[in-house]
């Protein structure tokens, strides 16, 4: 029957093209057949010429990636994603052997490893990844970690009602429509949790009722999801939950150091440390290029160079040594509870309470 | 329903007539319903079923879909926050509608009675600005009502308002960018409609005394309804699914079924609640085009 | 005579009403378009207010492969898009009109369901088939995929158009001689015109604006203006972003007026020949 359904779908794409002339696109691989998740990769020894990334869009820095074409005699293809969730959509559905990089974030780890979706990784063929802070590596064997975004509070000293030190603050209802927030369940309720004094990553039903109860009175004064930096530097907002690179233009924005914008001082809850990482899907087709690719951004030098241009939280120690004055004084930056950090954690099957308790917020009642 | 004529005539004659009429008819029709009808069960019939499929399956503990029959999705579903979603997401689509129409109507009659040359170039100039990215057009509206944008500025420098009002993240902003995003669908349908009315039929009915109300609602109305249908279909029911004018101009604060479906399939990785969702909002659509079969005359249902 | 002149003044009236009607729908439509031709004209990194007037952008853009890429793609799969559903949305109107068969009702009612589902059901069922069935995403895939949202949008488009027409007009031309194919080309084909015009618009429109099958079906290699534009979401849009669009509105609209002065030459042409 599958055979049969096959036959007919390869027929009528093959009229479609036909018909309307070929299309652009270079010959399409020989279908593979069966496309179980579990084909072993064997590292064909020819040397590829290209390399396919799907990952964020303004992340990369051009001049990193065309030097790297250029030492490698190879083109670089790379197609962004909007959402982490598409990233995870590709690989599950079995679409993940048409990249030989993909970058994803530690909240889908343990399940990506769990299916089987990604190869583990030869760390003798990335002797650089040895620059790689353990402390922020969580999944070595299957990932290496690119680049990270601290989640915290940003505000405008100026127009802010109130100082703002702990999570709890947010709930104040002097902030009523003051806020502009990032999204998504596992982003929200974390931040509920801790302010309650719980594990950001719990399990407990009990305790994500009551997160939710404090998310009631966020919603409040949350103006709007989504736009952090744009509502914050043109007054929509005075208090803003977001990644630090995108406070990081915020700060930029509005007058650099003389900027009015505070990341907030808190004083004991711990902040959310995401990482995006780089994961070699299964059946990847040019595993020497993704290889090379990585131990290639893991060197000090070049990950410096790219964190100019996009200065997002790094991991890679040595990089950030070897990064320009601009990247260590960015205001974005500058606060003392780096170390106070929590992860996002895969919580399995109570990702549905999550679920619906954010849906409870979001529906109104 | 069907276009046989009673069977008056010999038999034998008949017989020879349907045989003929089967060689005439049947290579036309395959030729031309064939195309289409392939493309649907392809494309359309045989994933809707894998939809349905999985919506009978359930989830794994990562987000997979395990092949193992449950109807967990579908009791999920009867958590009275879904009907909540629904009613708020019909009650969008229904504005959107209703507006679209208001607004469409008297425009498509004024593109349709121009002469016809003008009439095409009107509506070009209808579709132009739906070449451009729709988030790019959302985010316009957005620069434009901001709290330091040129309106707040203007209403101030004119002395109207004494400080910056919120524009940005209101209703009655989700509600522009709802309209304006449908208009086209209403406008086009009944333009189609409206243009192939005979003037001769509109003069005839002022000649027999009608004034141009009565004309309008026993004539024009009657007879564009067709068109209204059409229409009332292609806006209500993408408006439906329709999410991202409240995700950008609405601040993100309210979930519609789209918003949910979305999400299933995605940060949840919840496939099967995603399908049984999608199924239900297949019924309400169903049962909606049925309730309306109860209702009017089901030659103009044909048009659909 | 009064009576005449009467409603000859109340025609005028409603003329004038009905042409700044007209106007002010117009404005509201294209305000979002004015907006973002004026933004990509900003001294800004990114667009969060009004900064200041620069041509920079214009420049950058040239030197931007990856977005003159994704507006090229866009273009060739909006077009090859509008053609295949046209010609199977026209021939498939005619088809479900005019012909009983088993299972029409059945086909009648698929039309609406790539309309009624929301687009990313229908993006995630055809991604698993395709992956099943072991096609590679491309081109070909995001095709389909537009095509199977743009069909049904066709076919209901020119469906209404016919409704009205009978087959009287067919079979005068068959009797006259004509045979099948003559009479479908130049009798049904050109009184079902408008309606074609209007499907071919909807399902460019569609196809050039769509997101979300896009984002699902698109291989590795290429993807569509619109999904660049979502992928910036995260870090908001640039203003070339905005450059380009302005000028890819500004060449469909100056390709529409030369479309249309050749047609106009051609007909006077023909019209002074025919003299």
């Amino acid at each position: 029957m599958k055979r049969f359904l096959a036959l007919i779908l390869a027929l009528t794409m093959a009229l479609a093209l036909a018909a309307c002339g070929g299309g652009n696109e270079p010959a399409a691989e020989p279908p593979s057949g069966e496309t179980p998740a579990a084909e072993t990769p064997t590292g064909e020894e020819t040397a590829s010429t290209e390399l396919n990334i799907y990952m964020w869009q303004q992340y990369i820095s051009d001049q990193v990636v065309s030097d790297f074409e250029e030492a490698n005699n190879c083109t670089v293809n790379i197609s962004y994603m909007s959402d982490n969730a598409d990233a995870v959509t590709r690989l599950t559905s079995g679409g993940g052997d048409q990249y030989d990089l993909i970058m994803t974030c530690d909240a889908y780890m343990e399940s990506l490893i769990a299916g089987g979706y990604v190869e583990e990784l030869d760390l003798s063929r990335i002797p650089n990844s040895s620059n790689i802070n353990p402390a922020y590596w969580s999944s070595p064997n299957h990932s290496i970690p690119y680049l990270g975004n601290y989640i915290y509070v940003v505000y405008n000293t100026e127009t802010c009602p109130i100082e703002i030190t702990c999570y709890n603050d947010l709930i104040d209802p002097a902030l009523k429509g003051q806020i502009t927030s990032i999204d998504g369940a596992r982003n929200l309720f974390p931040m509920a949790l801790v302010a309650l004094g719980y594990d950001p990553n719990s399990e407990n039903e009990e305790e994500l009722a009551e997160a939710y109860e404090w998310l009631v009175k966020y919603n409040d004064n949350v103006v709007a999801y989504g736009n952090a930096e744009q509502n914050l530097t043109n007054g929509t907002a005075s208090v803003a939950f977001t990644y630090d690179g995108n406070a990081s233009w915020a700060f930029a924005e509005t007058g650099g150091a003389d900027s009015p914008l505070t990341v907030a001082p808190f004083t004991d809850d711990a902040v959310q440390l995401g990482f995006d990482m780089y994961v070699i899907p299964t059946g990847a087709k040019h595993t020497d290029l993704a290889y090379k690719f990585l131990d290639y951004i893991c060197d000090p030098e070049v990950m410096a160079q790219n964190l100019e241009e996009f200065p997002y939280f790094c991991p890679n120690d040595a990089a950030v040594a070897a990064a320009p004055e601009s990247y260590r004084n960015d205001p974005s930056k500058d606060f003392d509870y780096k170390e106070n950090v929590f992860f996002q954690e895969d919580v399995g099957e109570a990702l549905t309470i999550y679920n619906d308790y954010y849906q409870m917020l979001k529906v109104g009642e | 329903m069907s276009r046989h004529k009673p069977n008056a005539g010999a038999g034998e004659l008949e017989a020879i007539n349907r045989r003929r009429d089967v060689r005439r008819k049947t290579i036309p029709a395959l030729a031309q319903a064939g195309p289409v009808s392939a493309w649907m069960v392809l494309f359309v019939t045989i994933p809707m079923l894998y939809i349905i499929y999985v919506s009978f399956m359930s989830r794994g503990v990562f987000g997979d879909v395990v092949y193992e029959f449950s109807l967990e999705s579908y009791q999920t579903l009867l958590d009275s926050i879904y009907f909540k979603v629904i009613v708020k997401s019909l009650q969008v689509a229904l504005f959107t509608t209703v507006a679209c129409l208001l607004l469409g109507y008297p425009f498509a009659y004024y593109i349709a009675r121009k002469p016809p040359e003008v009439a095409s170039k009107l509506i070009m100039l209808i579709m132009i600005p739906f070449w451009t990215n729709s988030l790019m057009r959302l985010n316009s509206w957005l620069l434009l009502f901001q709290t330091s944008g040129p309106v707040n500025t203007f209403l101030q420098w004119a002395g109207i308002t004494s400080g910056p009002i919120t524009f940005i993240y209101t209703d009655p902003l989700v509600m522009l960018g709802l309209v304006t995003n449908m208009l086209p669908f209403a406008v086009l349908p009944l333009y189609s409609t409206i243009e192939k009315l005979q003037n001769s039929l509109l003069e005839a009915s002022s000649d027999l005394g009608a004034n141009p109300r009565q004309t309008f609602f026993r004539i024009t109305l009657p007879l564009t309804f067709p068109g209204i249908f059409s229409a009332v279909i292609l806006v209500f029911i993408p408006s439906l699914g329709i999410y991202t004018v409240s995700d950008m101009l609405g601040g993100g604060k309210v979930l519609y079924i789209g918003n949910i479906i979305k999400n299933q399939f995605g940060a949840i990785r919840n496939w099967p609640l995603g399908a049984a969702l999608s199924v239900l909002l297949l019924v309400i659509t169903g049962l909606l085009i049925f309730i309306y079969t109860r209702f009017a005359k089901l030659e103009d249902m044909e048009v659909v | 005579m009064a009576a005449l002149s009467k409603t000859q003044r109340r025609k005028r009236r409603l003329g004038i009403l009905g042409d700044v009607y007209a106007i002010l729908i117009y404005t509201v439509l294209y305000i979002p378009v004015a907006v973002m031709m004026v933004f990509s004209f900003n001294d800004q990194k990114y667009n969060f207010y009004w900064n200041g007037f620069t041509t920079q952008w214009y420049g950058k853009l040239l030197e931007n492969d990856a977005l003159i890429g994704s507006l090229w793609y866009s273009l060739v799969i909006a077009v090859l898009a509008t053609v295949i559903s046209v010609v199977i949305g026209t021939l498939g109107a005619l088809g479900l009109k005019r012909y009983e068969f088993r299972g029409k009702r059945f086909i009648n009612s698929m039309l609406y369901v790539p309309i009624i589902v929301p687009e990313i059901v229908l993006a995630v069922a055809l991604l698993i088939i395709f992956m099943n069935v072991g096609l590679s995403l491309g081109l070909g895939s995001i095709l389909v995929g537009h095509c199977t949202f743009c069909i049904p949008y066709a076919v209901v488009t020119i469906k209404g158009r016919i409704s009205g027409d009978g087959y009287e007009l067919e079979e005068a031309s068959m009797d006259l001689g004509a045979n099948r194919i003559q009479t479908f080309l130049r009798v049904t084909l050109p009184s079902m015109v408008p309606g074609i015009m209007s499907a071919a618009f909807l399902s460019f429109t569609l196809s050039i604006d769509d997101v979300v099958m896009s984002n699902m079906l698109s291989g590795a290699r290429n993807s569509t203006l619109p999904v660049l534009i979502l992928s910036m979401n995260r870090t908001g849009v640039t203003p070339d972003v905005n450059a380009l669009t302005t000028i890819m509105i500004l060449v469909i609209v100056a390709a529409m007026l030369l479309s249309n002065g050749v047609k106009a030459l051609l007909r006077r042409r023909e019209k002074a020949a025919a003299r």
